[in-house]
């Protein structure tokens, strides 16, 4: 019993010292925001605690012309973005898994491709696309549309993926009982399905947010107005703008803006539990 | 249940259509004139971007300024692509290195004959005045100057018993051997500078009358490799060995920022622009001084980089007129002399007024004005240079050799 | 099914059996719809332009016209000739199978990890990583860039307090492979969060109680690892590397500011950097939209194994 007990400590002191390891940087992040600037320059050694804790940082940035428009856009965006692109890839998933029909290993195969298209290379001809957006005659540079629609196509392809890895490793014997039950194809499919494919949406979801929260370069590229940016712009504007670069600004912005997306990731991983699979298959 | 699903799918999608819709119609009620400026301007003098706006406005009924604030890292590359969609913006900033570039693509529209529209053409800065013209043409307005300036620690000067600033290289080698002499801080060195930073740099170059590369016989050749360059190069190295820390050989001037340095209580002099005295920390804000980098020569200065930003209007704006009318409203006397009053070099020589930035620059260089000049800077060809000579990685003579023939190959492509 | 359906709703459902065969047989078609719709929407155009422009001498001289003058496949020859290329590309490739190999397999140790700690230090891990996953990449660079300060960043100081040598003024970029080790170093860091969540949640569905059965018969962990958890996990880990692949091949903002355009030199170039300097900083859009196929081209090579695999587990099911 003590051996097993042994194991398990040391495992945990393991897990303990991947978080340190890991967290190091993002603890840095906090502690420098709490410091004020003359501690964070002027210090010749590294501080690990705040010698006088502040909270001047955080008031002068959320202060600061655009902070919480940006904030507001960026979540905007995200949400759009992540609502569409995890409906429309898991009805593309359950397609794959479920369906054989022709063109399925070409498309599989074409969400691969757009993938290592770099993305980079791409950005002269999407500006000129979203300059004049044909059909609808549109100028949807400098609209968070513009952008929404840009980080669908990101996220798509490896959503769609996932979403199919997760549909495939559902037991058929599931299905087969839903089907049973009496409700129709798809309809067993949906009710079924979604409880046990839960652990990807929250994967893809996360992903998706992760991905649209952070991205750099297309956001930089496409939103020129202070108030059409996202929050990545505005902290690319705060590093590259003031001339001496003000570190605890710059990190108790960033503070801030972490917080939605543990914030998020806790909501979703609260209400879809994991281990729902264990259960039916029991049962 | 599948019409559910398209149901929804199809409100999403007019959703979104609708919302693209909307977000676009509210600009067309007005006209609307996009002024594309740095983020400097943005921070160190709102108050002359908002002068030039509201003087703009009244005499433009329903016209608006937009001014859309952008970086130095990218912001050609966010040029190019607006270029490319002809969604330009109607004025934008451009450093003075990078213009050559873009008349030379015919991006800008042609100014000259609207000289006359903007305040003291007759006096702007000739180092800002070569840099906004091609092939005799006029195709921007210059906007401000920076010039180079030893920024020092009046208390420590004192300690070592130093009296006024040095009249010479020589000297002032001389003065920071006796700050060394009286500090004795681990990691302290009298002066700091990155090795890399060609601007400061190639001050000795041109001190010693070499130059970085010259048009004859219908191409570029590089000629840091002449014996005068050369001879600048060497002063160079000797003066950065003999007081700068060895660690900053391969640094650029980005990271850390020499202020930083500064601030840190590493160092007691630094070379740079004017304004890098806004940021040397709160505890020595009072003890902060500048003074000219002295030639090595007695009793002159030391030629300082002439850095500078130009306006221009790009050739696919449609409102061209009312372009230059905001450029003229934003570079008129009176806004010209509130940036001078935030540490900037006016435009124009009748509003020099003796500060030592001012001083700085009548004693100035410039970049080569080649088509392809910005691709040299973008492509590090100096700053690796520079680091080979101060790392010993190869001879002076090598390293300026291999340097010139990068410089011509770039320079002279089509 | 039929009779159990009526039943059911309590009224007798008829269509007529054409119709229903053609409304089920679009059903896969109109699933798949959406995505095929925004996938081309937004990317048909842009690669049209890039293959239209591979061929042509578009540089920003010409930029304003829109179109340059055809020039064939003499872009494509000029970049092929060129030892930059080259070296970059073998700098690459060696930098994506690091960063890859790192994140793939340090990714998967910690999901295993997670599985056996208590509760409370699970949560705690899990709220660090994506802690660490929430920090934009413009703001963990510029940590970065802090921590590996010349003078005063806390590495030298560790490092050398910790007596591994003397650090003191060690500049961590001053060599292409320093420079590049510490983007992996970011790289890996950033990117181990997402594999092992995706990991993680692949894990829970291998079947408990195999894993027990497994254990209860005495087989070493491995074991337990290579015969029930590999093949409920294959899948997932063959996306995930082949989507690592596919990032780290192309990896851009990351390298880009952390060493920073005045440091950025040929000799630590990788495809990103190389492809950005090209195209977007000496203005050449002609050769940058060849280099971007060329790439296209050759990390298809390399994932071309996983894909193959990923696709093939597609046709068991």
């Amino acid at each position: 019993m003590s051996h097993r007990l042994g194991q398990k400590l040391g495992w945990n002191a393991l897990g303990l010292v991947v978080f340190a390891v890991m967290v190091f940087p993002v603890y840095w992040m906090i502690s420098t925001a709490f410091k004020t600037n003359d501690e964070i320059n002027g210090s010749v050694t590294p501080g690990w605690v705040p010698r006088h804790p502040t909270l001047q940082n955080f008031s002068r940035v959320t202060h600061k012309a655009y902070f919480w428009t940006d904030v507001k856009n960026t979540v905007i965006v995200v949400l759009v973005a992540i609502s569409i692109a995890v409906v429309f890839a898991f009805l593309a998933a359950v397609a794959l898994e479920k369906y054989r029909f022709t063109g399925r290993k070409f498309f599989l195969v074409l969400l691969i491709g757009v993938q290592m298209l770099p993305g980079i290379g791409l950005i002269i001809p999407l500006y000129i696309l979203l300059a004049h957006v044909p059909l609808l005659h549109l100028n949807l540079v400098n609209h968070l549309s513009g952008l929404i629609v840009v980080y669908i196509s990101a996220v798509l392809p490896f959503s769609v993926w996932t979403l199919r890895g997760f549909l495939m490793g559902i037991p058929k014997e599931l299905e087969e009982a839903a089907m049973v039950d009496g409700s129709s194809r798809l309809g067993a499919f949906f009710r079924i399905l979604l409880p046990l494919v839960a652990p990807g949406l929250v994967a893809v979801s996360v992903f998706a947010f992760i991905v649209s929260w952070n991205e750099y370069v297309f956001a930089r590229l496409l939103l020129n107005d202070g108030s059409t940016q996202t929050i990545t712009v505005w902290l690319a504007n705060y590093i590259g703008g003031e001339k001496a670069l003000d570190w605890g600004g710059l990190m108790a912005a960033s503070t801030l803006i972490a917080l939605p997306v543990v914030g998020f990731f806790l909501l979703v991983q609260r209400r879809i539990a994991f281990g729902l699979t264990a259960g039916a298959v029991r049962g | 249940m599948r019409y559910r699903v398209l149901a929804v799918v199809a409100a999403a999608i007019a959703l979104s259509v609708v919302a693209a819709r909307s977000a676009t119609a509210g600009s067309t009620t007005s006209h609307t004139l996009t002024v594309w400026l740095q983020v400097d301007a943005q921070n160190g003098w709102p108050q002359v971007v908002a002068a030039a706006n509201q003087a703009f406005e009244a005499n433009h009924n329903g016209w608006n300024v937009n001014v859309q604030y952008q970086s130095w890292g990218d912001h050609l590359q966010k040029f190019d692509a607006t270029i490319a969609a002809n969604d330009t913006p109607d004025v934008i900033e451009m450093g003075n290195t990078e213009m050559t570039k873009y008349m030379a693509a015919g991006a800008f529209a042609d100014i000259t004959a609207d000289k006359g529209q903007f305040d003291n053409a007759k006096y702007w800065l000739g180092g800002l005045k070569k840099s906004s013209m091609f092939n005799g043409k006029l195709y921007g307005v210059p906007y401000y100057a920076g010039s180079r300036l030893v920024t020092f620690r009046t208390d420590l000067f004192k300690k070592a018993g130093i009296k006024k600033a040095p009249a010479s290289l020589a000297k002032f080698e001389n003065d920071l051997a006796k700050v060394k002499a009286h500090d004795h801080t681990k990691g302290f060195t009298p002066f700091y500078m990155a090795g890399t930073d060609w601007y400061s740099a190639l001050s000795f170059v041109y001190d010693y009358g070499g130059s970085i590369a010259t048009f004859s016989h219908g191409k570029w050749h590089g000629t840091l490799a002449s014996k005068k360059s050369v001879a600048g190069l060497n002063a160079y190295k000797k003066f950065f060995r003999a007081t700068s820390p060895k660690s900053a050989s391969k640094l650029n001037e980005a990271n850390p920022a020499p202020y930083t340095v500064f601030s840190q209580n590493r160092t007691s002099a630094i070379f740079g622009p004017g304004w890098f005295s806004c940021c040397t920390g709160k505890k020595f804000t009072k003890v902060t001084g500048q003074f000219v980098m002295p030639s090595h020569k007695a009793g002159k200065s030391m030629p300082g980089f002439l850095g500078g930003s130009d306006l221009a209007v790009p050739e696919q704006s449609n409102s061209q007129a009312q372009a230059r009318a905001w450029m003229a409203d934003f570079t008129s006397t009176a806004n010209e002399k509130a940036l001078q009053a935030v540490g900037n070099i006016p435009n124009a020589t009748n509003l020099l007024n003796g500060t030592v930035n001012d001083r700085a620059a009548k004693a100035s260089w410039f970049v080569p004005t080649a088509k392809h000049w910005v691709d040299v800077e973008n492509g590090n060809i100096l700053r690796t240079m520079l680091g080979q000579i101060l790392t010993g990685q190869l001879s002076v003579k090598k390293a300026a050799q291999t340097a010139d023939a990068n410089i011509a190959y770039t320079l002279n492509q089509s | 099914m039929g009779a159990t359906a009526e039943a059911a709703v309590g009224r007798p459902r008829r269509r007529p059996l054409v119709w229903r065969r053609i409304a089920n047989g679009s059903v896969p078609y109109l699933l798949v719809a959406p995505v095929v719709l925004v996938l081309f929407a937004v990317l048909a155009y842009p690669i049209y332009y890039l293959v239209r422009i591979s061929l042509e001498d578009f540089t920003l001289f010409t930029l304003a016209k829109g179109v340059g003058p055809y020039i064939g496949l003499k872009n494509f020859s000029s970049v092929l000739h060129d030892q930059v290329f080259w070296h970059t590309l073998l700098r690459t490739v060696v930098f994506t199978a690091v960063n890859v190999t790192l994140t793939i397999v340090g990714g998967t140790l910690i999901a295993l990890l997670l599985k056996r700690l208590w509760t409370p230090v699970r949560i705690l891990l899990t709220v660090g990583l994506i802690l660490v996953w929430a920090m934009p990449p413009v703001v963990a660079v510029q940590v970065w860039i802090w921590m590996t300060n010349v003078q005063n960043g806390v590495l030298n100081y560790v490092l050398t307090t910790l007596h591994f040598g003397n650090y003191d003024g060690h500049n961590w970029f001053g060599s292409p492979i320093s420079s590049l080790g510490m983007a992996t170093t970011l790289i890996v860091w950033g990117a181990l969060p997402f594999v092992v969540i995706t990991v993680y949640a692949a894990l829970s569905q291998v079947p408990h109680e195999l894993v027990e059965a497994a254990q209860i018969d005495g087989a070493p962990s491995w074991r337990v690892f290579k015969d029930v958890t590999m093949p409920v996990i294959a899948p997932i880990l063959y996306l995930l590397t082949c989507l690592s692949i596919l990032w780290d091949f192309g990896v851009f903002t990351q390298v880009y500011l952390l060493i920073g355009q005045p440091a950025i030199v040929p000799a630590n170039y990788v495809m990103g950097i190389y492809l950005w300097e090209q195209a977007e900083v000496l203005d050449l859009y002609g050769r940058g939209a060849a280099i971007s196929i060329l790439m296209l081209v050759i990390v298809a090579a390399m994932s071309i194994f996983y894909v193959r695999r990923m696709v093939r587990t597609a046709e068991i099911t």
